[in-house]
């Protein structure tokens, strides 16, 4: 297997070659084209058949301009990509921008050469987002619309596009024409755990060196996948018929961790997953081993349990495993079902990223031991320096992030979004809230006092009995967790006021946008779900730190409002969930009226808030 | 789709137009009937795994299915060479198989899954979806310019129950084989069907190549070099496959002295299958025309790729007599035993003429720019590339009338 990227050490003779012989197949094509004028030929053609060449045709035209040809600075193509949305952002490979560093350029098929900037990248899943920058400001770029590349079929037709060989000046992208040879196909990473091809779709669609990046169609003109790799062996690395293509699905599930200048990782579940009995008639997916400090681990998963499901599909081969598990960002919560003595048992899983362990709040990386550090597009340091790109301006860099310019961006989009339900800035100083709680059969008063004025911020409850903590001060973790059994509510609370009264500003440790994460309200009357899918609700997530604590809140993403958040109090140990419902306004500011906490897989409690009090002064 | 009209790529002579005939498949809108063809023709085809999975040999392939009770039609390559062989069903069953024969003229092997506690001419008990070999060869053959399907496991991308791979191409030609397998000329010389599609890769062979409508029209071939250009050749080996070979047997006359008689034999894909399911096939035996025999040197000429390419060594096989007696890389062959050598084939068919294991033959060498004398001993060939040989029965099968493979020369 080997990538697509346009081999820059393919000998110039033969690339002149291939060059012409594939001018000569346009030409062929064009006159088929021609067939719309008067001529003897088309008279004897089926109507259905002429048809179907001319919505082929008009869905050509229709996509043809959202697709990229990605350049280094300067102009020489280095692959392919496409355009998915009117600003300017365009998907492509990892291993196209990789030689290229984050200033980049991108010919488009108006024969216009933009300056581009690397927004996110995926090295494990092979992907990378990119913008052009348009050359009159606002302009929109033409773009294409994503498809459902679970609906794509063996057999289907598909379309790929880009500029192989880097052969077209103008940029107007080489169409190949093929089916679908197969889809959820498994291909093994090409080194160092990186570009691994999950549930991928497999094409015999020629793609050939420099088409990588580029799109792959259906006959609606949808983007169906992003094509990048192909298996060659002794004909040279050029089309020998089958490719393959990263499925938009799973794309999707990383769009918003590339929109947010992240370098994103891949999950794992922490536990070796094996086939039991490999001469058995048919396979069985068994838990090997499992590691302790894994959230699988902490939900109950163990060492021979019978793996039934993964996020939705049953897994009855590595395979299936690899491309399911493939598929998901780090720190994305799924539900499992594994099966344990005739015993069915659905779990909620938070995976593992697959890459060494290496970022600890955008802490400096440290390379591998012994190990080289992984490649990611960093300023090329051209012998010749290159004119100043405007795109630099949106470029900067952090360690741990691919372009920190647009984690800023998008988290103060959300950050403003936010606010829309309520700006508590005015409100900074004590709060108190009061009401009721619910814990299994028992009942109470609840308040909590918030006091974050004096010297030494403190957080006083009456949950049960009375609580107090100096959130800053103590290091205890066991004091940090209190009131016992919620992971930590006191100091939940504290950060979600810190959130809403001084924002970004609050976190030193960290405020960054961690991309899109499902998250699982549980029906707050306690009740069971049939499945734990169908509570699913797509968040946006912000990561916050403050003196230790860590944190995650997740907005919906449908209304920004959030939905819940995430204490950590240490981050091998199971988090302090607080689910915000029945939100109302309090002075024209939406609040949430209702808590549930729940720590590990159990509800704590449920908050009844029947006031919120903000002090302008010590209460 | 039902009803679908046969579809064909129509070549137009002198404008070189490409039409399209596949009625409505096209349509943005249309369903695909490729899905539903792939679909049921998964069924009828298995993975194999056997022999290989060094230098370039794999240890993977295609099967397909042609009885109900698990018989497996495949190419008769390395592969099989085991008696470890295993196949997994389009369903994910992973079973046994073992080889039950092998015709090297037809490139072709009968397996047949090996069920536990049942002798192989016993009923499986399987009911496996299987191609009709029988009535697949009575349909006419595609013609050039159609449509075809190509279903195989190519690069041995599917395991267990993932679909293997489908492609999709034109026939281009129908015609007789002059394939060739490193030095080796390759046994079937019938006709084959020549696609546009890039089918026979490391995996495939022993593939389906079907019609539009998912009936089988052939056996994906291996991966071999056209013998006239070295290009890869995408080929199926079609289900009417038949070929005539002509073979020398010895015949005891009334006196009982012995005297070979030549003696033309007729065989057929058909007939090896349907004999093959019956254990009542045997292969036909005859010397193999492969370049190299004789007498054994050892020398690794450099590719043949013209009508007189000059005997230039590539390379030497080491501890062979060409090694022994100091031939180098790059050496040009110019005379045997006084013969002038214009080309490889001329030596080679010097050699095939002349010699035989233990003889001594005098080569005259260009080296550089001066000629050198080499004596070489010529040797008794190291085991070449054999076509597999059926695995052993299980001891119960003993008495079944399973064929034994075609004797070694």
């Amino acid at each position: 297997m080997t990538r697509l990227a346009v081999c820059t050490k393919l000998k110039r003779g033969k690339a002149q070659w291939i060059g012409w012989a594939a001018i000569a197949l346009t030409g062929g094509i064009c006159g088929a084209i021609g067939l719309s004028s008067p001529n003897s030929w088309a008279t004897e053609v089926d109507q259905i058949v002429l048809q179907a060449q001319a919505e082929r045709i008009a869905v050509i035209r229709k996509v043809a301009p959202a697709v990229v040809a990605v350049c280094r600075q300067g102009g020489q193509g280095v692959g392919s990509g496409v355009l998915i949305s009117p600003e300017g952002y365009a998907l492509t490979n990892f291993h196209v921008v990789q030689p290229t560093g984050p200033i980049l350029q991108a010919g488009l098929p108006d024969g216009v050469l933009y300056d581009a900037v690397v927004v996110g990248i995926d090295r494990v899943g092979d992907v990378a987002l990119i913008k052009l920058l348009p050359k009159q400001e606002g302009k929109p770029f033409p773009y294409v619309p994503m498809g459902d590349s679970d609906k794509v079929r063996i057999g289907d037709w598909s379309l790929a596009m880009g500029n192989p060989f880097s052969l077209a000046l103008d940029f107007t992208p080489t169409v190949t024409y093929g089916i679908v040879s197969g889809t959820n196909r498994y291909q093994p990473p090409e080194g160092r755990g990186l570009l691994e091809y999950t549930d991928c779709i497999q094409i015999e669609t020629s793609i050939n060196p420099g088409n990588s990046g580029g799109p792959l169609f259906n006959m609606q003109g949808e983007l169906i996948g992003i094509n990048g790799r192909g298996s060659f062996e002794k004909r040279g690395r050029v089309n020998s018929g089958v490719g393959y293509a990263i499925s938009i699905n799973q794309i999707k599930n990383f769009l918003g961790h590339l929109h947010a200048g992240l370098d994103v990782d891949h999950a794992t579940l922490g536990a070796i997953v094996q086939t039991a009995g490999d001469d058995a008639p048919l396979s069985q997916m068994v838990i090997g081993q499992i590691l302790e400090e894994s959230d699988a681990y902490r939900r109950g998963l163990r060492p021979g349990d019978q793996l039934v499901s993964f996020a939705g599909r049953v897994i009855t081969s590595t395979n299936q495993y690899k491309n399911i598990l493939g598929i998901f960002p780090k720190e994305w919560r799924v539900p499992i079902v594994v099966r344990r003595n005739n015993e069915r048992m659905e779990m909620l899983v938070r995976l593992m990223g697959s890459l060494p362990q290496s970022k600890e709040g955008g802490q400096v990386k440290q390379p591998e031991s012994g190990k080289p550090p992984v490649p990611v597009p960093v300023p090329a340091k051209e012998p010749k320096s290159m004119p100043a790109s405007p795109a630099a301006q949106f470029y900067k860099p952090k360690a741990g992030y691919a372009n920190w310019y647009f984690n800023e961006l998008e988290r103060d989009k959300l950050l403003t979004a936010f606010r829309q339900h309520g700006d508590f800035a005015a409100l900074a100083g004590n709060w108190t809230l009061q009401g009721t709680y619910q814990r299994g059969e028992q009942k109470g008063p609840f308040r909590c006092d918030l006091l974050v004025q004096g010297e030494e911020p403190l957080v006083k409850m009456v949950l049960n009995a009375s609580y107090e903590l100096a959130p800053l001060k103590t290091s205890d973790p066991a004091l940090l967790r209190e009131p016992i059994g919620s992971g930590g509510l006191m100091l939940a609370l504290y950060h979600y006021q810190r959130l809403l009264t001084i924002g970004p500003k609050g976190f030193e440790g960290e405020c960054s946008h961690a991309g899109h994460e499902p998250c699982y309200p549980f029906p707050l009357d306690g009740s069971v779900p049939a499945s734990l899918a169908e509570l699913r609700v797509d968040c946006a997530v912000l990561r916050t730190k403050h003196g230790a604590t860590e944190c995650k809140w997740y907005f919906n993403r449908k209304d920004n409002r959030l939905l819940a958040f995430e204490v950590y109090v240490t981050r091998d140990q199971d988090p302090c969930e607080v689910y915000c419902h029945d939100y109302k306004a309090v002075d024209g500011r939406w609040l949430p009226h209702r808590l549930e906490v729940r720590h590990g897989d159990r509800r704590y409690a449920v908050i009844s808030i029947e006031q919120y009090q903000f002090h302008k002064d010590k209460p | 789709m039902k009803g679908t009209p046969i579809s064909r790529w129509l070549l137009g002579s002198g404008l070189g137009v490409v039409l399209l005939g596949v009625g409505g498949v096209l349509s943005a809108s249309a369903a695909d009937p490729f899905h539903e063809v792939a679909e049921k023709a998964n069924r009828k085809l298995v993975k194999i795994f056997g022999a290989g999975g060094f230098s370039r040999l794999n240890n993977f392939g295609t099967g397909i299915i042609v009885s109900p009770e698990g018989h497996i039609l495949t190419v008769a390559s390395q592969l099989l060479d085991t008696p470890d062989l295993v196949v997994h069903l389009y369903d994910g069953q992973r079973l046994r198989a073992q080889v039950l024969v092998i015709e090297p003229e037809l490139d072709a092997a009968l397996l047949k899954i090996r069920v536990e506690g049942k002798r192989p001419d016993e009923p499986a008990g399987l009911e496996l979806d299987y191609f009709d070999i029988e009535a697949a060869a009575q349909r006419p053959r595609a013609e050039v310019g159609d449509w075809v399907l190509a279903l195989s496991n190519t690069f041995e991308i599917a395991l267990r129950d993932e679909p293997l791979s489908l492609q999709r191409g034109v026939v281009m030609a129908y015609t007789k084989m002059a394939g060739r397998r490193g030095i080796f000329e390759f046994p079937y010389t019938g006709e084959v069907y020549i696609v546009d599609a890039i089918t026979n890769n490391p995996g495939a062979a022993g593939g389906a190549l079907l019609d539009r409508k998912g009936n089988l029209l052939g056996i994906i071939g291996r991966e071999l070099r056209n013998t006239l250009s070295d290009t890869w050749m995408n080929y199926a080996i079609p289900v009417q496959a038949a070929v005539e070979i002509k073979v020398r047997e010895p015949v005891k006359d009334k006196e009982g002295r012995v005297s070979e008689q030549e003696r033309t034999v007729h065989i057929s894909l058909v007939e090896f299958v349907k004999k093959g399911v019956r254990g009542e096939y045997k292969p036909v035996s005859r010397p193999q025309t492969v370049v190299g025999e004789g007498g054994w040197h050892g020398i690794i000429f450099v590719p043949n790729v013209l009508e007189r390419t000059p005997a230039y060594v590539e390379d030497v096989v080491p501890g062979s007599p060409a090694a022994k007696a100091g031939l180098r890389p790059d050496d040009l062959i110019s005379f045997v035993d006084g013969e002038p050598i214009v080309s490889i084939k001329a030596f080679q068919d010097w050699i095939r003429k002349n010699t035989r294991p233990g003889m001594t033959i005098r080569l005259e060498v260009r080296r550089g720019e001066a000629l050198q004398t080499v004596e070489l001993t010529l040797a008794s060939p190291p085991p070449r590339p054999q076509p597999p040989r059926p695995t052993p029965a299980p001891p119960k099968a003993a008495d079944a009338k399973t064929e034994t493979p075609a004797p070694k020369k």
